[in-house]
């Protein structure tokens, strides 16, 4: 795809103002009454850098990779934003399919919806100063480490059990998200990820015993006290999993074990399929007035050969979030079902509906 | 004006006793006076607010039904052959099923329903399984989260007032500057907050008109304004207050009361009461490719 | 002819150096399993109720079918993001006429579909997208589109 100069001199425009998020000199980190950092308000983690970094890339992107991949998301966005044809018929019967793998398998050929209401991340992760190819960063070549025996034993299992019930069969058989349990993405995690589309938004509260912190998607709240590892039992598996923080100086230090082995599951491009207790570490760095630097480790040595974690920055966001009820109107879930059941009757002749 | 409740008198009739109760208020200083029930010194952010931090939770019976009530069979009923019983669809619950008594919360004892709204009200309570969105797992709206059969837990620091409740996971943070009328409605509605002395008020508009106050099928329609009143009595104990103004509904403004009790318990902490899937079977189970329940 | 890639969809671009989000993207739903591929529909009516909630916005209105008035219900996205970027539900009135066109419901009993496009009769988008160049244009562009009485 070519990117024409003026969209390469709009991209490059795009890095100062990206850096400029750094803090200005003399900035000092706002406090609470209680002395610590002030991490408190409205903040976002959307992004157009993924996950894992993609192969060929080095960890820091350079300006013109820069310039390509944010051009490329503001040409995108120009292309659909343009004005339709009032003449325009019926999509195609079978499906428009664009050729994007990822987009064609969200959509499945129907087309979702308007581009207006998604909120993707127009940016590459910048992280102290640096734009980044992926938010993993250890180890060093940017990717989740491979599985145990262990963990691929546990993979399969899952794998196996999933395949007990066609993905139409029940409610319970439908992901996370689409039951309105989670978001999709690992938006409360921990770790805290963005998912790519929208509503990567979080509300941070703190008080002297505790930080909570409450992600747009569903309305989740992690309520974190500071203090001592507490006490809870090996099978004691609650969503967000158990957490427990202190200050490092001026950076906040959560740790979390014991995630419900039902979340772990339902993020595998997260965590690979392996289920596992991993004690994740979370590191909050409040570095300017609009930036929030958030490192996470995953440590799980029974599922992963190694340690993994990564690095994620954090933008104030001034707006406002949002309710996001989600169950209250979940018509979609209704949908997937009550159509896997029309689909069937058709397939069997029964179907009375069908034209 | 900062909310009061009354004092409360006493009367000594005796010179000693008198002189000892003299010496005893002196050496106590700082205790709170004349607020009903006051158990010693308000805690205090370090900006000198009342600090509400902590774990809450209502006690009473309101959430059964906010207006006085004597115990019932069941929230659904069916004829009998002498007197109504509780329905199919709870029989098997038994006394478990049962509507506790409850002394009320209304201020005035009956919510004062413009007519039609309380026939609807009364179609709420004989449609109860059909109709009040707690079966459903739905968010609870204000005030009825602050007295569910489930703690909340309020955070609260110089900037930030957030209130996170166990039931469905529901939330609230208080914007502390007017935003004006609400953009969009929504369940827990939208929830403006400042302080008037040490009573923090808030006001609450732009709720769905599908919430109700209890599962007694007291309801309200979109015009909905509450204005909740926090009052912090002593260290353990906080008096809330809300007022319901809905012309639609009611002929007048009314007000619940009660009091609300810290959970002291140092192991207490706020649990999960994630429902959604718990609704499942009862929403979507006749869409199961093999239904459990028969039609 | 509209080429098909300008047809408005979400996603993330192709191309040599474009970081597409590696591994599986775990769309909430499978939009493929709630829409029929195979009945494609385009429908021009007016606007009767707009529903917005989560996860996805609703929008009813009104069509004229073969044995009089149908109402469909068309499936857009999360408000919350047309929120943050200023638009207000109340600007797109029960009565504007729409063109919408996508996919039906897999449950054809249901008059459903996704809002693959929806457009005005003139074929503005009916809401406003992110310029992707940041807040102070949005702002400017959503008032420009305001003038013109749109969101």
């Amino acid at each position: 795809m070519r990117i024409s100069s003026a969209l390469l001199a709009l991209a490059a425009l795009a890095l100062p103002v990206a850096l400029a998020a750094q803090a200005p000199d003399g900035w000092q980190v706002p406090r609470t009454s209680d002395g610590r950092p002030d991490l408190q308000g409205n903040w976002s983690n959307a992004t157009m850098t993924p996950i894992q970094r993609p192969a060929g890339a080095g960890k820091v992107l350079t300006p013109e990779e820069v310039a390509e991949i944010e051009g490329g998301r503001q040409q995108f966005i120009q292309e659909n934003s343009q004005d339709s044809d009032p003449d325009r018929g019926a999509p195609a019967v079978g499906g428009e399919f664009t050729g994007n793998a990822l987009f064609d398998a969200a959509s499945g050929g129907t087309g979702g919806y308007n581009l207006f209401y998604i909120d993707a991340g127009d940016r590459v992760a910048v992280y102290n100063g640096e734009p980044r190819s992926s938010l993993v960063t250890i180890p060093d070549n940017g990717r989740v480490p491979a599985l145990t025996d262990a963990g691929r034993a546990r993979a399969r299992e899952v794998a196996l059990a999933r395949g007990e019930h066609d993905q139409y069969d029940n409610p319970e058989n439908r992901p996370l998200a689409e039951r309105c349990m989670l978001s999709f993405g690992s938006n409360a995690g921990p770790p805290m990820l963005p998912n790519y589309f929208y509503n990567n938004n979080y509300t941070i509260v703190q008080t002297p015993d505790h930080v909570m912190i409450m992600t747009e998607m569903v309305h989740d709240t992690r309520i974190i006290p500071f203090g001592e590892k507490p006490a809870v039992s090996e099978d004691y598996r609650p969503w967000f999993g158990v957490s427990w923080a202190h200050w490092d100086g001026d950076t906040l230090v959560i740790e979390t074990t014991n995630i419900s082995p039902e979340q772990l599951r339902a993020y595998g491009q997260v965590f690979a399929g392996g289920v596992g207790n991993p004690t994740i570490t979370e590191r909050l760095t409040r570095v300017g007035p609009q930036s929030l630097n958030y490192e996470f480790l995953v440590e799980d040595p029974e599922t992963y050969t190694g340690t993994w974690g990564g690095e994620v920055p954090f933008v104030w966001m001034p707006e406002r979030v949002y309710e996001y009820a989600c169950h209250e109107a979940n018509y979609a879930l209704f949908n997937v079902l009550s159509g896997a059941r029309a689909q069937e009757r058709q397939d069997s002749g029964n179907d009375p509906d069908r034209e | 004006m900062t909310h009061r409740p009354p004092a409360r008198r006493r009367a000594f009739g005796n010179a000693a006793v008198t002189a000892l109760f003299a010496a005893v208020m002196v050496s106590v200083s700082c205790e709170a006076q004349s607020a009903d029930g006051a158990r010693g010194d308000i805690p205090r952010t370090a900006a000198g607010k009342p600090d509400f931090n902590g774990i809450w939770q209502a006690m009473g019976n309101a959430y059964w039904d906010i207006e006085p009530h004597l115990a019932r069979p069941a929230l659904a009923m069916q004829d009998g052959p002498v007197v109504p019983v509780p329905a199919n669809d709870v029989l098997a619950m038994g006394a478990v099923g049962s509507v506790p008594s409850g002394y009320g919360v209304v201020v005035g004892g009956k919510i004062p329903y413009l007519p039609e709204a309380l026939e609807r009200r009364n179609e709420n309570r004989e449609n109860w399984l059909d109709r009040d969105p707690e079966i459903k797992c739905y968010l609870p709206g204000v005030p009825r989260a602050n007295y569910m059969h489930m703690p909340f837990q309020i955070f609260q620091s110089d900037s930030k007032f957030f209130i996170a409740y166990e039931y469905a996971g529901a939330t609230r943070d208080i914007l502390f500057e007017d935003p004006g009328a609400p953009e969009v409605d929504s369940w827990m509605g939208q929830s403006y907050g400042y302080w008037e002395g040490d009573t923090f008020v808030i006001e609450v508009t732009g709720q769905l008109d599908q919430t109700w106050f209890d599962r007694a099928g007291n309801h309200h329609g979109w015009q909905l304004k509450v204005t909740e009143r926090w009052t912090m009595l002593g260290p353990d104990h906080l008096m809330y207050e809300a007022t319901m103004e809905d012309p639609d509904t009611y002929s007048e403004p009314w007000t619940i009361r009660m009091p609300l009790y810290r959970n002291i318990d140092p192991n207490a902490r706020l649990g999960q009461f994630k429902c959604v899937p718990f609704v499942e079977e009862l929403m979507y189970g006749e869409l199961r490719k093999n239904p459990i329940r028969k039609p | 002819m509209i080429s098909k890639k300008k047809i408005a969809v979400f996603g993330v671009v192709a191309g040599a150096l474009t970081l597409a989000v590696t591994g599986q993207v775990i769309a909430h739903h499978a939009f493929g399993a709630e829409f029929d591929r195979d009945a494609p529909i385009r429908l021009e009516g007016e606007i009767v109720r707009l529903e917005w909630v989560n996860p996805h916005s609703w929008i009813h209105m009104r069509v004229q079918g073969e044995d009089g008035d149908e109402i469909w219900m068309v499936e857009g996205g999360t408000p919350n993001v047309l929120l943050r970027r200023g638009l207000r539900r109340d600007c797109l009135t029960p009565g504007t006429p729409i063109i919408v066109d996508g996919y039906q419901a897999k449950d054809h009993s249901l008059k459903r579909a996704n809002g693959r496009d929806v457009t005005f009769t003139d074929g503005t988008k009916i809401f406003m997208g992110s310029s992707g160049t940041g807040a102070p244009d949005d702002a400017e562009r959503l008032r420009q589109r305001q003038e013109r009485g749109r969101c």
